[in-house]
């Protein structure tokens, strides 16, 4: 019994040129990942742009072609379903990078949120009205904004529509694709605080992408850390964070800034130590090709990528 | 650049298929046939049923459609039945013409339009370029017949500087030196009425290029490095800028096909425009096919060879 | 000052972005002295000949008149009257309504056909776009005034209706390039993706997304249109396959001048056609041109 199951996922985009527009090869975008997400828990991806962590979260809910792979929501495959009206839709939403790109800007509020409602659920004027009033309070804007445009919203609040739209059709899953990278630092943590309340109030699950280990480390419990369309590491936040085990992942995590003025020499030859490291161990972690191997379990939670010899 | 010359051939057949294609179901749609004018009415109809199995107008179409490609593969467009001759021999000279009408106005519209769009890029934003632009927006906004019905009015009628119809003067020897004079006298007026009003789509890709070179960092180099004026623009802008210029003439062709319809019958010129016209008026079916075709052919031809040309001149649309 | 400055920035961000852009349109058609005088132009010439023609009688107009041809300009006739004894102010009058009208016509046939073709091969991409480009790509190079004359000849019942899908047929390609590649840009965009993940199908993605996003466009491109297609409906009934002598437009007049004599001496019968024709054309272009400056903020005057 799984709530979300990835298993072997692909997706691989072809690269098209030569005289009859042939394919010439292929970009792996995705390259064999797997990973299970339980109800009401967050999970994140993580990894530099390019990762293909914003392409498995796009896969999952079908806006990518699948190339090979299977992906189980609730028991049910929905690997192959690319209907318009499927029910999945219902159950799986989205929240966009960009909250500038991702409103139509010729729409008001009202067109914007009601736009799952009016496509899953027959509602009157009236009712679809008062639900749009109610996800907008829910979000913390106010009701009357309904029929403004969203250029008349800052970057924060334009989010908040944007989630406002996601959870109007009580999903259980979604996912959350970079969602506060666009923003200022300042509103970031506004809204990150405020996806977690909701999550409780409505019983969500995410799937949270992500470049920004700060934020992962406030929002996750599992974690995924992707390179070239590969998993390096897996495992809960507490042991990618303070028992990483392979280089890349330890590189990361010596990169997040840290405020304290006093830890800046410290952490400067810290990073320096593990930049030397990577550079030295880089042929024991990756294959010729500079890819990840396989995962290796080291703890019941705990997975690493690391050749057959290691 | 070859893969790329053979992938645009290639493109180019089903077009030229479809083409014939189409010029073929007008053709069968057309009202009547060769036969229905050449007959005596008086004739028994079992007799014309004969002649018609004989000519092949009975079989299924597709075996009409190729016995017909098959004689223009060759140059047959069979039988015009007003003038009672060959299509191809009625055709002959009239293209002849249109080919010398078309080539002088290319000429002209390049002669006119590229000083014009080198003035109007170098001098951007001065009274200088106010008037050009002016011009070649007011030639765009001008329909052409217009413009050449008032080209024969004013030059042709009132100042009587141009003869106003025919290609050549009557009763000269052709091969003369007054015979190719009178031939050129009488394409002037045309040429310039179509090349006057065809200049903007050149002075404004002329001028936006050089406007746009004009900021480039390697402009700005040649310039500090003290290269005069004049020498900036022979070598570095021109050089950019002249080239796509010659390659769009083979778009251009389109354009002068269209425009030639209403030149050749406004000042009376007998070229393939004129025909086109006549043998509609007169119903002359089998000579409309074979110019609508050729007119065809020729802007699949031309833009075959500008995509071509561009290719060599700019790697970039290779990839597309 | 800096966080001034900021703000500030922020804000031209937002008014660029300013959905209400038909606003801004009129904002600058409105400061844009030449478009707004095409424009009352425009607006006085199709009203004038609107309401004329409701109160000319056009059987009397066409009806002919062997003891009045080419009667010059006078008291009887304003403009003089042609071969047929016909009085040419009335032709002219409806002349304009009519090649007005089929203008309009065909651009929002052209329209309606480009719009969609456009739409379609941008939306889906991919194999349907190659399929359509190269559909476009053949109509694209037959020359349009042969293809269309032809049409014209062979058509049976001929009426202004066949005329304009004639027309209409063979002139629907610039639009649908425009919009394609519009359409291309704008699907990249999160906003038709989010449509995709909320359950919109694709039709309503097209239809309610995309379209609106692309209507200042598209009016830009069908004003600039309407002009280039009064030019070929006078051009075409100019060289008598255009409207039927009884329903005369522009073009109908200035054949009259095909004729060498009536060219020479008669000007009174196809220079106002062609005043007409070239004072239409002109208005619309610069009110087309302005609505593009207007759109394109780069180009926008301030």
């Amino acid at each position: 019994m799984g709530f979300l199951k990835v298993e072997d996922l692909k997706v691989h985009f072809p690269i098209k040129g030569g005289f009859f527009g042939r394919t010439l090869g292929y970009v792996k975008a995705v390259d064999g990942v797997s990973f299970n997400l339980e109800k009401g828990k967050t999970y994140g991806l993580v990894g530099e742009s390019g990762s293909g962590k914003s392409t498995t979260g796009r896969a999952i809910i079908g806006l990518n072609h699948i190339t090979d792979g299977k992906i189980e929501f609730e028991d049910k495959e929905i690997t192959k379903i690319h209907r318009a009206k499927a029910e999945i839709r219902k159950d799986i939403q989205m929240i966009f990078q960009d909250p500038y790109s991702s409103l139509n800007p010729k729409k008001r509020v009202l067109d914007i949120v009601a736009e799952p409602l009016r496509n899953f659920e027959r509602l009157s004027r009236k009712e679809e009205r008062f639900k749009v009033q109610e996800l907008l309070e829910l979000v913390g804007l106010s009701p009357e904004s309904i029929l403004k445009y969203p250029h008349e919203f800052s970057g924060g609040q334009r989010q908040r529509i944007g989630i406002a739209r996601a959870v109007a059709l009580k999903p259980k899953l979604i996912i959350a694709d970079e969602p506060v990278s666009a923003l200022d630092v300042s509103v970031q943590a506004q809204v990150l605080n405020f996806m977690k309340e909701i999550q409780r109030e409505l019983d969500l699950t995410y799937l949270f992408i992500s470049h920004d280990l700060g934020v992962i480390r406030h929002m996750c419990d599992h974690i995924g850390i992707m390179y070239k369309g590969r998993f390096v590491e897996e495992g809960t936040a507490n042991e990618i964070f303070n028992e990483p085990q392979h280089i890349y992942t330890k590189r990361l995590i010596a990169a997040i800034p840290d405020i304290d003025p006093n830890k800046r020499e410290e952490l400067k030859r810290f990073r320096a130590e593990v930049s030397t490291e990577y550079e030295q161990a880089y042929n024991d972690y990756f294959d010729e090709e500079g890819l990840a191997y396989g995962l290796k379990p080291i703890s019941e939670t705990h997975l690493v990528a690391l050749p057959e010899k290691g | 650049m070859w893969k790329f010359s053979l992938r645009r051939i290639l493109i180019m057949i089903p077009q030229l298929f479809a083409l014939s294609l189409l010029i073929f179901i007008l053709a069968k749609m057309m009202p009547g046939d060769a036969l229905s004018g050449k007959i005596d009415p008086n004739i028994d109809p079992a007799r014309i049923e004969e002649l018609r199995e004989e000519m092949g107008w009975n079989d299924p179409w597709h075996e009409q459609y190729a016995r017909w490609v098959g004689g223009v593969v060759k140059g047959d467009f069979g039988q015009s039945f007003r003038f009672k001759m060959p299509v191809t021999e009625i055709i002959g000279q009239r293209i002849v013409n249109s080919f010398w009408l078309s080539l002088v106005t290319l000429i002209l519209t390049y002669l006119i339009a590229i000083p014009l769009g080198i003035t109007s890029g170098r001098f951007n934003d001065t009274l200088r370029d106010h008037l050009i632009t002016g011009y070649s927006y007011i030639g765009f906004a001008t329909p052409l017949f217009i413009f050449a019905l008032v080209m024969l009015w004013v030059f042709g009628f009132q100042l009587q500087w141009f003869p106003t119809s025919g290609s050549v003067a009557p009763g000269l020897e052709p091969g003369t030196f007054d015979y190719v004079a009178s031939k050129l006298y009488h394409l002037l007026l045309p040429a310039f009425s179509m090349a006057l009003i065809q200049t903007y789509s050149t002075i404004q890709y002329l001028r936006n290029e050089i406007v746009d070179t004009k900021q480039r960092d390697f402009i700005i180099t040649a310039r500090a490095k003290g290269a005069s004026e004049t020498r900036v623009y022979n070598n570095h802008i021109l050089r950019n800028s002249l080239l796509p210029i010659a390659a769009f003439f083979g778009y251009e062709i389109t354009l002068l096909i269209g425009g030639s319809i209403f030149v050749e019958n406004i000042f009376g010129y007998p070229g393939m425009g004129q025909l086109l016209v006549e043998s509609i008026t007169l119903r002359d079916y089998s000579v409309v096919t074979a110019t609508t075709l050729l007119f065809g052919v020729a802007s699949v031809l031309g833009a075959l060879l500008s995509d071509i040309i561009l290719s060599i001149i700019d790697p970039r649309i290779r990839i597309k | 000052m800096v966080e001034n400055s900021a703000t500030a920035a922020v804000k031209t961000k937002e008014m660029i972005k300013t959905p209400s852009g038909f606003n801004i349109i009129w904002r600058e058609l409105m400061r844009d002295k030449l478009a707004l005088i095409s424009l009352i132009c425009l607006i006085g010439i199709a009203a004038f000949v609107y309401g004329v023609s409701l109160v000319l009688d056009q059987e009397e107009i066409v009806r002919v008149d062997l003891f009045a041809i080419y009667q010059s300009p006078g008291e009887d006739f304003i403009l003089g009257t042609d071969y047929g004894g016909r009085d040419v102010f009335g032709q002219l009058i409806i002349g304009t309504k009519n090649s007005l009208s089929i203008a309009i016509i065909v651009t929002l046939m052209t329209g309606f056909i480009g719009v969609v073709f456009g739409l379609v091969a941008g939306y889906f991409g991919g194999h349907i776009d190659n399929m359509l480009m190269r559909i476009l790509d053949f109509f694209n190079i037959l020359p349009f005034t042969m293809i269309v004359i032809a049409f014209v000849a062979i058509v049976p019942t001929y009426s202004v209706l066949t005329f304009s899908i004639i027309m209409a047929a063979f002139l629907w390609m610039g639009i649908a390039r425009l919009i394609r590649s519009k359409a291309l840009q704008e699907k990249e965009l999160d906003y038709i993706q989010a449509a995709r993940t909320l359950g919109t199908s694709n039709f309503k993605i097209i239809f309610k997304h995309l379209l609106p996003n692309c209507s200042s466009l598209i009016i830009v491109t069908m004003t600039l249109n309407l002009a280039a297609n009064i030019g070929l409906e006078s051009g075409l009934s100019f060289l008598g396959f255009g409207f039927p002598e009884d329903t005369p437009s522009l073009g109908t007049l200035l054949s009259y001048a095909r004729n060498p004599q009536t060219l020479e001496y008669r000007w009174w019968i196809w220079v106002p056609a062609s005043v007409l024709i070239l004072i239409l054309m002109l208005c619309i272009n610069n009110v087309g041109q302005a609505l593009k400056r207007a759109t394109d903020a780069r180009q926008r005057r301030g």
